[in-house]
């Protein structure tokens, strides 16, 4: 399939998970460039301006200072370029409301962080083998 | 006096709500720092490659394995804090059928034995579902868990008076000793250290949360020989305040 | 997670048959419903044959059906009760003149495959894998 590395742009304000992403994408052999954000505003700034070439794929995580993940959502499936972009909710946040709201918006999966490596990293390689299969 | 009455209502409202965005602002928050510690530790281990002083290895592990008590513990105050508020939707469940559905999650360990007795007219109700089966869930979790015999036994036997379903369920485990008996329900007890039997203490006490807010009654007695009856008392009119 | 579904919509009764065996095969966990076309389908999302609580997720081939895929698409995404839910587009053609469309409607994946009943399991199964790692909200 269409295996030309599309862009990911990683949305999230906690240091250590994105060094977890970044880890975890390495262990996984992902190759796909990744870029990121520390939260909303800064990443539709990214988006905006154009600073970073469009991504195909979006992890985002919800609970974030200055614009949280899910008013990124709605401001993102209103501008036109950015809309169609598949997002990948990537939280702590256990809450219906979250989930409720997030997909309400569209998301293509909504993932709970799992508290030990081990598993988000096999949560990471399921992640890997879907994006395999999807042309984006 | 109306007066006084009525402020002393609104402060205990006002408390309880204060307590409970407490506990889910606590519970949250705490998670994302316990998550860093327990990735990092994984890192530092595949980082370290091979050791040779096998007291870093087992401390690792130890540090891991107390993150990872910490996590259930906060899943079970947060669950603890949501039960009023969360998953109060009623519907028709046949509460024979739950039973058996819930047995069968269980019953993949063959040594095992479990029976079930239920002798009831009305086996469908309109109830809280979800939370039955929560109660349901935690005692037979705790009647498997907390088996120390060869040949384990868990029995549930349903009753049915003209008000309420009776739920017992026993089993012919270690029981539970009496100078303990009136610690069971409260949160994050456990009658053995957490060390013998990896367990996090928040069932009971969600179960008898459950209970006083369906206006029924969870109750332990002790078995015959030795073991545990659970006693539910589950009512098929369920009022809830508010 | 007790009774979430899945529905799929499709005229071939091959394929149906073809997907239903690979579920049980690689014991997926939702139940299967199936409908053979979008009519069909929209009375089982909001009409007189409704399943509840309603499918978490869509299995679709919308190049099989003109432009009538698309169309169920768009109703799904403008209705309130149904716009949450996941959308995969599953399809053996070789067209992809409807890609677009369906990833301006958000959907959850283009997925091109065969379904034939030797290959079917090995897609199906990245699919349950990752449905599997995904929560769904506890909402009726």
């Amino acid at each position: 399939m269409n295996q030309k590395l599309v862009n990911i742009l990683l949305v999230e304000d906690d240091e250590v998970d994105v060094m977890n992403v970044k880890r975890a994408f390495s262990k996984n052999n992902i190759m796909n460039p990744l870029f990121v954000a520390g939260n909303g505003v800064e990443a539709l700034e990214m988006l905006e301006n154009q600073i970073i070439p469009l991504p195909k794929i979006i992890i985002l995580d919800i609970n974030m200072p200055k614009m949280n993940g899910i008013e990124f959502l709605k401001i993102m499936r209103e501008n036109e370029k950015l809309k169609n972009i598949s997002v990948f909710v990537m939280t702590t946040s256990n809450e219906d409301s979250d989930k409720i709201n997030a997909y309400n918006l569209n998301v293509a999966g909504y993932i709970l962080k799992p508290l030990s490596f081990e598993k988000f990293l096999t949560s990471v390689a399921t992640l890997k083998n879907f994006w395999q299969l999807c042309e984006l | 006096m109306k007066e006084e009455e009525d402020k002393c209502k609104q402060e205990l409202v006002a408390l309880k709500k204060e307590f409970e965005e407490f506990v889910y602002i606590v519970s949250h928050d705490i998670k994302s720092p316990m998550r860093a510690i327990s990735n990092i530790t994984t890192w530092i281990e595949e980082d370290l490659g091979a050791v040779e002083n096998q007291e870093v290895i087992a401390n690792l592990s130890l540090l891991k394995n107390r993150v990872n008590r910490m996590e259930n513990m906060m899943n079970g105050l947060l669950e603890l804090s949501r039960v009023d508020r969360f998953e109060l939707e009623f519907y028709e469940v046949n509460i024979s059928k739950m039973i058996a559905n819930s047995i069968a999650l269980f019953d993949t360990n063959s040594t095992i034995e479990f029976t079930l007795n239920s002798t009831l007219v009305n086996e469908n109700c309109v109830t809280l579902g979800a939370k039955l089966q929560k109660v349901l869930m935690n005692l037979l979790d705790n009647a498997v868990r907390f088996h120390d015999k060869e040949n384990r036994k868990v029995g549930v036997e349903v009753l049915e008076t003209e008000t309420d379903y009776e739920i017992k369920v026993s089993d012919n485990g270690p029981g539970i000793p009496e100078q303990a008996v009136s610690k069971i329900f409260s949160i994050f007890y456990t009658v053995n250290s957490k060390d013998v039997v990896d367990t996090t203490g928040a069932g009971l006490a969600i179960s008898c949360k459950i209970m006083k807010l369906v206006g029924g009654k969870i109750k332990y007695t002790a078995g015959i020989n030795n073991g545990s009856i659970f006693t539910l008392i589950w009512p098929k009119i369920i009022i809830l305040k508010n | 997670m007790g009774n979430a579904s899945i529905l799929l919509i499709d005229n071939r009764k091959s394929l149906i048959q073809n997907i239903r065996k690979s579920f049980s095969e690689i014991d997926v966990k939702y139940t299967l419903f199936s409908a053979a076309n979008e009519k069909e389908a929209w009375s089982m999302l909001d009409g007189s044959e409704k399943i509840i609580p309603i499918p978490k997720i869509i299995l679709i081939d919308i190049n099989s059906t003109n432009n009538k895929g698309l169309q169920f698409l768009n109703a799904i995404r403008n209705h309130t009760d149904l716009k949450s839910i996941l959308v995969f587009v599953i399809t053996d053609s070789k067209t992809d003149k409807n890609k677009v469309a369906a990833l301006n409607l958000n959907i959850a994946g283009y997925i091109p495959m065969s379904f034939e009943s030797q290959t079917l399991n090995s897609f199906m199964t990245v699919l349950n894998d990752y449905w599997n790692i995904i929560e769904f909200s506890s909402q009726k």
